[in-house]
């Protein structure tokens, strides 16, 4: 099959961006509708990894169309570490950082995209910041940052979007911070901005805490254009259920977990007809001896080493295998 | 030596006697006299050589000068008559330049390559001979010398003493077929083989008690279908000299079959010589009056040439879920489950499944996730419309023994729209049936090609369409 050149890729991009499958109104919630997962979770610098964080920060960017003018808001469920949603490890001394940045380099800038917090990871121009330690006021409470004037991202031509970043860092204690975010166009509920979308390079986030099989969380690795196959990486997994991957083009193959505050990867090639999809990988809770408060890290790689995408409202839509049945006489 | 000749020909005259015939279907044969190449004298033994035939007569060739026999009666000769533009021999003209003086010569075949005559020929000529000298018949080679023949060479196994005539050698040059009286004849002239080996005639054996009798087995002539045709006076003709064949299977003749009517008949018949095809060729009779004419016969029995094999109603599908089948299916936690439509199911990417006849199957895809339990329905699904092909069909056993009488039926034929009028059934062995149930049994054993050509009512114009299919029997021996 002919592999779509740039050109045409950044168009078929765009025209994805902005009148993208169902997903893409309701874009704006982190983690997304059609992610079903629980929480995101940052740990503070002082947990151990095993806890379910590799480098106690994670970065997401947030995608504003560029017909976008007005005002909007990046708002933060349960922002404080304390209270009924957060992973308390003896006591709460945990004080949490979260940080916008818009402005040239926020996403272009290499270190922007890596997985780990390194080098000039905070690139481009910071918006907002504010620190949260336990504050009981905000325990499961949304908390604004904004307003923003979309002309403040870094305009990215690719996306045809303005592109914002918000990084939470667990500046001190030892606890885990759960949260959530969601891009508004009003600062005290949560409005969606139409064509807007989300997404990370490396995601930690919370399992749900049951052991029923039903309960499945999904994210979806957008394949880029020239991707041959992926490395998909990950960590802490506890072995707990399944992981599979899902396309237009393949059902359920099963992928391997990584077990305690270790690292597993797995390479996979690529199908043409999988390119310029998303990829939904499933994990599926484990049956039987339930594995609680699980918090896990994931991410991919093409052949290059270049991180993929996770958006949050898949591109494309949520992939969807329809099998397709030949009949030969015998 | 000539009298020899004529005493043969008497004496196989005097031997005709009512037969009872065959029980073999009859056949279907147009024939005609070859009126070209007839005279008042005899004409008989007829041979396709490249452009025309080559056959044997007593004519009277130069109205000064005529060669008899002590007896009076002319000599035989060989003469060649030429096909027309269409095909049909035309005036014949004398062959035998440089092949003998005052004897008889004939009957001949002639190699492929038209460069060696085998003949029969007395082993005297005329101008040595003194009456009642005794002077048989043997068989002499010649070899083509521009428009003459040359270099007469006796067979290896002449004798004086015995009569070696009417030969007949195969298509590959290997074996040598004649009549003889040697020693060694079980009657009073049987056909005998000789084996080419290394460019040396092998000693002559005789065919056997199943094709050579009490009575007389003379005109040899191996078809390349493997039928071995001569002529005989035995029990079982129609009267006379009768053309029979066998064929040989595992070094074994089979016993002989009898031709039909309108080949056979109550006179003497003999000296059959087919083309390739089988469908037409020549002999020799004496039916319309006392001298031996030739015939030519044509088979009116219908028989296509591009006939389709019978195809076998398939009611059994693979089934391929082609995008699984592409990707890895190692560690896949789904299952695929078929639905097909007809009350089963089954499992798999790929699985197989026959169908309890024609009709339309709602197929369908289930995919169960293996770690839920939980079901996606009809994922995919396909409306297949199995139908019987469109053929006439004919119903028969695969194997039957020699004699038996078989049941053939075309009550299965699947042709939608057509309607049909007339049922045909060739079988292979130059007889044919009408009817949709018709009956057969096999004289020989073999593997017998049967067709059956359906053909339709007149349509709009009066356009008739016909159709046909064929398949194979096997026809075993019983054993007798």
């Amino acid at each position: 099959m002919k592999r779509i050149g740039k050109k045409r890729y950044l168009q078929l991009l765009v025209i994805l961006l902005l009148s993208g499958g169902p997903g893409f109104v309701l874009a704006q919630p982190v983690p997304g509708p059609d992610e079903n997962i629980p929480h995101l979770i940052t740990f503070a610098k002082d947990s151990k990894t095993s806890w379910g964080d590799d480098d106690f920060s994670q970065t997401f960017f947030f995608t504003v169309p560029k017909d976008f003018k007005d005002p909007f808001y990046i708002r933060i469920y349960d922002p404080e570490t304390g209270g009924k949603t957060d992973e308390l490890n003896n006591f709460w001394n945990t004080r949490m950082l979260y940080s916008v940045y818009g402005g040239k380099g926020c996403y272009t800038n290499p270190d922007a995209k890596g997985i780990t917090p390194g080098g000039n990871y905070k690139s481009g121009t910071l918006l907002a910041s504010r620190v949260f330690g336990m504050e009981n006021k905000l325990d499961e409470q949304w908390y604004t940052f904004g307003p923003f004037n979309p002309a403040d991202g870094e305009y990215y031509p690719k996306f045809s979007s303005n592109v914002f970043k918000i990084i939470c860092d667990g500046l001190a204690g030892d606890d885990g911070n759960l949260y959530r975010y969601f891009l508004s166009r009003r600062p005290d509920t949560n409005i969606p901005i139409e064509g807007a979308n989300a997404f990370t390079y490396e995601y930690t986030f919370r399992m749900w805490n049951n052991n029923d099989t039903s309960y499945v969380s999904h994210i979806y690795p957008f394949i880029d254009s020239g991707c041959v196959y992926i490395k998909q990486k990950n960590f802490d997994w506890d072995n707990d259920g399944d992981f599979i991957v899902v396309s237009t083009e393949r059902k359920g193959q099963k992928l391997p977990l990584s077990n305690e505050d270790n690292w597993t990867d797995f390479n996979m090639p690529i199908l043409d007809a999988e390119i310029g999809k998303s990829l939904d990988f499933r994990f599926y809770k484990r049956r039987g001896e339930l594995v609680r408060n699980n918090n896990v890290v994931i991410s991919v790689e093409n052949q290059y080493g270049e991180n993929l995408q996770f958006f949050s409202a898949p591109i494309g839509g949520v992939p969807v295998y329809r099998p397709r049945i030949k009949a030969t006489k015998k | 030596m000539k009298r020899s000749l004529v005493y043969f020909i008497i004496l196989l005259l005097q031997v005709i006697r009512p037969h009872e015939l065959d029980a073999q279907a009859k056949g279907s044969f147009e024939v005609t006299p070859l009126s070209s190449v007839t005279t008042n004298s005899d004409e008989f033994a007829p041979v396709v050589v490249q452009d025309g035939i080559l056959f044997c007569s007593n004519r009277k060739t130069n109205p000064f000068t005529t060669h008899k026999n002590f007896e009076g009666i002319r000599l035989y000769d060989l003469f060649f008559a030429p096909f027309d533009a269409d095909g049909k021999p035309g005036n014949a003209v004398k062959f035998s330049v440089g092949l003998g003086k005052n004897t008889n010569i004939g009957p001949a075949y002639l190699s492929p390559d038209g460069n060696t005559l085998w003949f029969t020929r007395n082993y005297l000529e005329g101008t040595k001979l003194k009456k009642n000298q005794p002077n048989n018949l043997g068989i002499f080679t010649a070899r083509r010398r521009g428009s003459g023949w040359t270099d007469i060479t006796p067979f290896r196994y002449n004798d004086p003493s015995y009569n070696l005539s009417y030969p007949f050698v195969s298509s590959d040059g290997k074996y040598l077929f004649f009549a003889s009286d040697m020693p060694g004849t079980l009657g009073k002239y049987d056909i005998f083989m000789s084996e080419n080996s290394n460019g040396e005639w092998s000693k002559p054996i005789n065919l056997g008690n199943s094709v050579n009798s009490e009575d007389a087995e003379i005109h040899p002539f191996l078809h390349g279908s493997g039928r071995l045709y001569f002529t005989s006076d035995r029990n079982g003709g129609q009267g006379g000299l009768d053309i029979w064949y066998s064929v040989s299977s595992a070094g074994n003749w089979s016993k002989p079959v009898v031709l039909s009517d309108p080949i056979n008949s109550e006179s003497d018949d003999f000296a059959y010589y087919a083309v390739s095809s089988g469908q037409e060729g020549y002999f020799s009779s004496n039916r319309r009056n006392f001298s031996d004419d030739i015939y030519r016969f044509a088979t009116t029995i219908i028989r296509w040439s591009n006939c389709d094999t019978l195809q076998k109603n398939s009611y059994c599908y693979e089934f391929v879920e082609e995008k699984a089948i592409l990707g890895d299916t190692m560690g896949l936690k789904f299952k695929w489950e078929w639905d097909f439509g007809d009350g089963t199911r089954a499992s798999g990417i790929r699985t197989d499944h026959c169908f309890p006849g024609p009709g339309v199957y709602d197929v369908s895809l289930d995919m169960i996730n293996l770690i839920t339990g939980g079901i996606e329905k009809r994922q995919a699904s396909y409306e297949l419309e199995i139908e019987d092909v469109e053929q006439p069909v004919i119903n028969a056993p695969d194997k039957v023994t020699t004699g038996e009488t078989f049941s053939l039926n075309a009550g299965d034929t699947y042709l939608p729209g057509m309607k049909i009028a007339r049922y045909y059934w060739n079988f292979g062995d130059d007889t044919e049936a009408v009817g949709i149930n018709v009956s057969k049994s096999f004289p020989l054993p073999g593997s017998y090609n049967i067709q059956l050509i359906v053909s339709s009512e007149p349509g709009a114009g009066g356009v008739i369409r016909e159709v046909c299919v064929c398949r194979d029997i096997e026809v075993v021996s019983n054993g007798n």
